[in-house]
């Protein structure tokens, strides 16, 4: 009697793999007898393409399940300067040739580039700015010249030689490489007045800044404000560029907006604490500027997005500072280096060996990456070294899309595989067990609801319906709608396994106990059929998954930037993305479709292990 | 059989008029004002009463006030528009598209044309393939051949054939270049004669063609393998062999007849697709074709259009259904559907 007071789910799972109880056992295992759960179990596993499918879908499963703690989303991301960046991990790798012999290194954009003492130049990481340009490809001039000074900007990179000539190699389709009159001037007459002692570049322009404080600037003047006031030329000590504005330290030590924007630039509101002091060093992020004052303290100001103005404690004095694209790196006087701003490629979390290796001598600080050269010529990097899967179009790792994805793609398909069994199961019982005219109007809506073609109608609903509607609820439409398309199946086969069933000499067992009907159908009927339904549930959740994904592939689905594997390669329905950018579709591609096969093996196993007749086919 | 089709023919104008009141309600949902678009231009040169005036007018020319039935009936042409005739769907006016600027059935009849040559090709090329593979798969059941087979039909149907079309793209557009990546003509092209044109196309459609049949290679070639293993496993294959039948003759003769009646649903399934024609292909090589034009009609809320196309769909998926159902009482004479 004490079974009875057991749960009943239990008792189901116990029989399920246990067999019925111990008196009954010790009689079966005499005899060899197996309960047909167990017999199913043991053809299901035994079957090989089973095994590969399941470990498949695990792996699967878990990366997406577990994945998304580690790769977090954010539906906002978009970085113009990481876009379509193809899978590799090498973005701070620098040469082991370099080792000891750096005399200069500019950080680009995802790249980096570097001249030794010898005045050999190297480059690393992704250079290839378009499929035409790469920085990479040095000109032979550049390659001949012995370069002393480097800047890099998003797309371009400016040296200058020993014979003070400057160079611009990259992209220079938009006036990157235009010198002014002036400058061209300067280089054929190298004089006092053309001493260049600093070199930047940025977003399509650059600047250098001669001893005698002029500064030259150039490049593309649509996108930047490359003018510069007149009172302040002969006048400059130090320039910093934001993306594309920029920032000078005079020689007096202050800090003065030199550009013509003026009270339109968000840089030209000086903040008053530098008033009363002299700064000693600035430097910029792309939307920021920071300037640090001769008592070491750090004052940013801008455009802070990123948390760039959330500056920490200082154990000493701050010596020197240098901007990334949203952090900036400052080394303080007792040699500390701290890091502040945007963490999300790991560009602020400055590496515990840095203070350990002995003293610093230099650092580079590129858009994402960090260098510090120590003083015994070994490099402390840190920061982006790149994304394993690359990037889409704006910028967004494709990992984490890709496991992102699989959360929301596998959540609208079981959901929707969970309504359609619901909808399915209970119209399918009423249907077998009823008979008559409810089984002729239940067959009948399943036959007009299953005739009809399942895209467009799918389309539709969620074109007319969806239109009032949030992302969220869209894809919980979604999840309905697939639901409401796609309970046909299941309610066929219900209703076809109760009438089969019906006959059974069991149920006229049960009946002839005097058994309630309720209780004949649910208890004895439904566990009895609840296989083949495991089967169908299987078989229709990579359905689902698939028509998700294709409604999200035409742009009906679940709408971006929610990632779905669907929607993931609805951008990849472009010509130029086809040849260009394989990883943008390839490894989408690649996971879903590993995935649906690995359902679709369990679905065949199981159902070989359910109907073994189906395993002779 | 007579009565049978009349009264299947019934059943499928009933359930043509609750899908088709469906579909309408549906699109009414949709907030929009015909007769505020009608007045748009006018707006301005309007005073405010006027346009209010004239406004109303309008709402009740066109019948916007009056209640859902009624505005489906005259959709339907059951009803007597304001003007005092019928003109509706059942004569033969399925719509204007405010996008294209012409009767919907202007709009539908080049995609059609496409639609049809596209996927006929596709399925007898299709069938080809997946019919003769199918039966040797079944004769050779569990040979090494069948094994391989099985895995390859188990991607076929897994994988969505939007990844297989990216996939062969790649391959047959990108790296290898043989042929173009989308459209149905070259662009720019003048063509010498009406055979020049047709081999362009057919150029055109080559890969879109191989697409579909791949991605209905897989479902297909294991429906016609298993059903044609239930046949071969009857006792009358036996009693066939014992008679010293040739091999071919118990196959194809014997086994085949019976194994088509399964197999007859699925190839009716897809000479209905011939009118349908593939979302995901027609749009992956942008082909003009009605999957296209819907997935178009969908973008640019054109909904008059997309409604004629959805009610088309209903009608040959309905129609589909009946054909299936009276073409097994001809494939298989045991079968009387009459019954």
């Amino acid at each position: 009697m004490s079974e009875k007071n057991e749960f009943f789910l239990s008792r189901w799972f116990k029989r399920a793999f246990h067999g019925s109880d111990q008196e009954i056992r010790n009689i079966m295992e005499e005899e060899q007898v197996e309960t047909p759960f167990r017999t199913i179990a043991k053809n299901f596993f035994a079957k090989h393409t089973v095994r590969v499918g399941l470990t498949g879908f695990i792996l699967v499963f878990l990366l997406v399940l577990i994945g998304p703690r580690f790769w977090v989303l954010d539906l906002s991301e978009q970085d113009s300067s990481l876009v379509n960046l193809p899978p590799g991990n090498n973005m701070m790798s620098i040469p082991s040739a370099l080792r000891g012999k750096i005399r200069d290194i500019a950080a680009g954009r995802t790249y980096g580039v570097a001249v030794d003492t010898d005045g050999k130049l190297f480059t690393w990481g992704h250079t290839k700015i378009t499929d035409k340009i790469d920085i990479a490809n040095i000109p032979d001039e550049v390659r001949n010249a012995d370069l002393v000074m480097f800047a890099a900007g998003d797309d371009h990179v400016t040296a200058m030689d020993e014979n003070r000539q400057l160079y611009v190699w990259g992209n220079t389709r938009l006036q990157q490489g235009n010198f002014t009159n002036e400058m061209k001037k300067g280089m054929k007459n190298p004089d006092e007045s053309w001493d260049i002692i600093q070199l930047e570049a940025s977003n399509q322009f650059s600047a250098a800044l001669s001893s005698d404080g002029t500064l030259y600037l150039w490049g593309n003047s649509n996108l930047a404000d490359i003018k510069l006031r007149k009172q302040y030329q002969g006048n400059i000590a130090k320039v910093a560029l934001t993306s594309n504005e920029y920032i000078c330290l005079l020689k007096d030590g202050t800090v003065a907006y030199t550009g013509y924007k003026d009270k339109g630039s968000v840089f030209a509101e000086i903040p008053e604490v530098l008033n009363n002091t002299r700064v000693v060093d600035i430097a910029a992020t792309s939307s920021t500027v920071a300037a640090v004052t001769a008592d070491g303290r750090v004052v940013v100001w801008g455009n802070a997005k990123n948390g760039e103005k959330n500056i920490p404690e200082f154990s000493a004095p701050a010596k020197n500072i240098y901007g990334g694209r949203f952090h900036y790196v400052a080394w303080l006087e007792n040699g500390e280096v701290l890091a502040w701003g945007s963490n999300k490629y790991h560009q602020t979390d400055v590496p515990a060996s840095l203070h350990k290796n002995g003293n610093i001598k230099e650092i580079f600080t590129g858009n994402f990456q960090n260098y510090a050269v120590m003083n015994d010529g070994s490099v402390v990097t840190w920061g982006l070294k790149g994304f394993l899967l690359g990037t889409d179009g704006l910028g967004r790792d494709m990992l984490t899309r890709i496991v992102n994805g699989g959360r929301i793609t596998m959540t609208v398909g079981a959901i929707s595989v969970v309504i359609a069994a619901f909808i399915g199961i209970v119209l399918g019982g009423l249907a077998g067990y009823f008979g008559g005219t409810t089984d002729l109007v239940i067959m009948r809506i399943a036959e007009i609801v299953g005739g009809l073609p399942f895209i467009p109608f799918a389309m539709i609903l969620s074109a007319v319906i969806g239109s009032r509607l949030d992302p969220t609820q869209r894809m919980y439409l979604i999840m309905v709608v697939l639901g409401v398309l796609s309970w046909t199946g299941m309610c066929r086969l219900v209703r076809a396994q109760i009438l089969a069933q019906r006959e059974m000499e069991y149920v006229t067992a049960a009946r002839a106990m005097g058994i309630r009907e309720s209780s004949i159908v649910f208890r004895h009927i439904l566990p009895n059929i609840m296989s083949l339904v495991l089967v169908s549930l299987t078989l229709d959740f990579a359905t689902c998954m698939l028509t998700e994904s294709t409604l999200s592939y035409l742009g009906f689905g679940i709408p971006l930037p929610t990632p779905t594997w669907g929607n993931l390669l609805q951008g990849a329905n472009n010509s130029i993305v086809i040849q260009q950018y394989w990883w943008q579709w390839v490894f989408p591609a690649a996971i879903f479709g590993f995935c649906t096969i690995c359902i679709n093996m369990i679905g065949d196993g199981l159902r070989d292990a359910v109907d073994p007749k189906s395993a002779e086919r | 059989m007579g009565k049978y089709i009349l009264k299947r023919c019934g059943y499928i104008v009933l359930v043509f008029l609750i899908l088709s009141f469906l579909m309408y309600a549906l699109y009414n949902l949709i907030p929009s004002d015909p007769a505020r678009q009608e007045l748009e231009p006018m707006r301005h040169s309007l005073k405010a009463n006027e346009y209010e005036a004239l406004y109303r007018q309008t709402r009740q020319q066109m019948g916007l006030d009056d209640p859902l039935i009624i505005r489906y009936l005259r959709w339907m042409g059951m009803w007597r528009d304001t003007d005092g005739t019928c003109n509706g769907v059942l004569q033969g006016n399925f719509g204007y598209s405010n996008f294209y600027k012409n009767s919907v059935i202007e709009v539908i009849k080049a995609p059609m044309g496409n639609t049809i040559f596209i996927n006929i090709f596709s399925t007898i090329l299709s069938l080809g393939i997946t019919i003769p593979l199918g039966i040797y798969c079944a004769v050779h059941k569990g040979k090494r051949f069948d094994g391989a087979m099985q895995v390859v039909t188990m991607l076929g149907y897994s994988i969505p054939v939007y990844i297989i079309a990216l996939v062969l793209m790649f391959l047959f557009c990108v790296v290898w270049r043989i042929f173009p990546i989308m459209g149905t003509k070259t662009p720019g092209m003048t063509y010498a004669n009406k055979w020049q044109e047709f081999a362009d196309m057919l150029y055109h459609i080559a890969l879109p063609v191989i697409v579909m049949t791949i991605g209905s290679l897989g479902g297909m070639t294991r429906y016609v393998r298993s059903s044609m293993i239930d046949a071969l496993s009857m006792d009358y294959i036996r009693t066939a062999r014992a008679k010293g039948l040739k091999e071919k003759v118990v196959i194809y003769s014997h086994a085949w007849r019976n194994a088509l009646l399964p197999v007859i649903t699925s190839i009716l399934g897809w000479f209905l697709s011939i009118f349908s024609g593939s979302v995901i292909i027609e749009n992956t090589f942008s082909l003009n074709g009605m999957g296209r034009l819907y997935w178009q009609g969908l973008n640019n809320l054109d909904f008059e259009l997309v409604l004629a196309i959805q009610m088309f769909y209903s009608i040959v998926s309905l129609v589909g259904s009946l054909l299936i159902d009276i073409s097994y009482g001809f494939v298989d004479p045991r079968v009387r559907v009459d019954k």
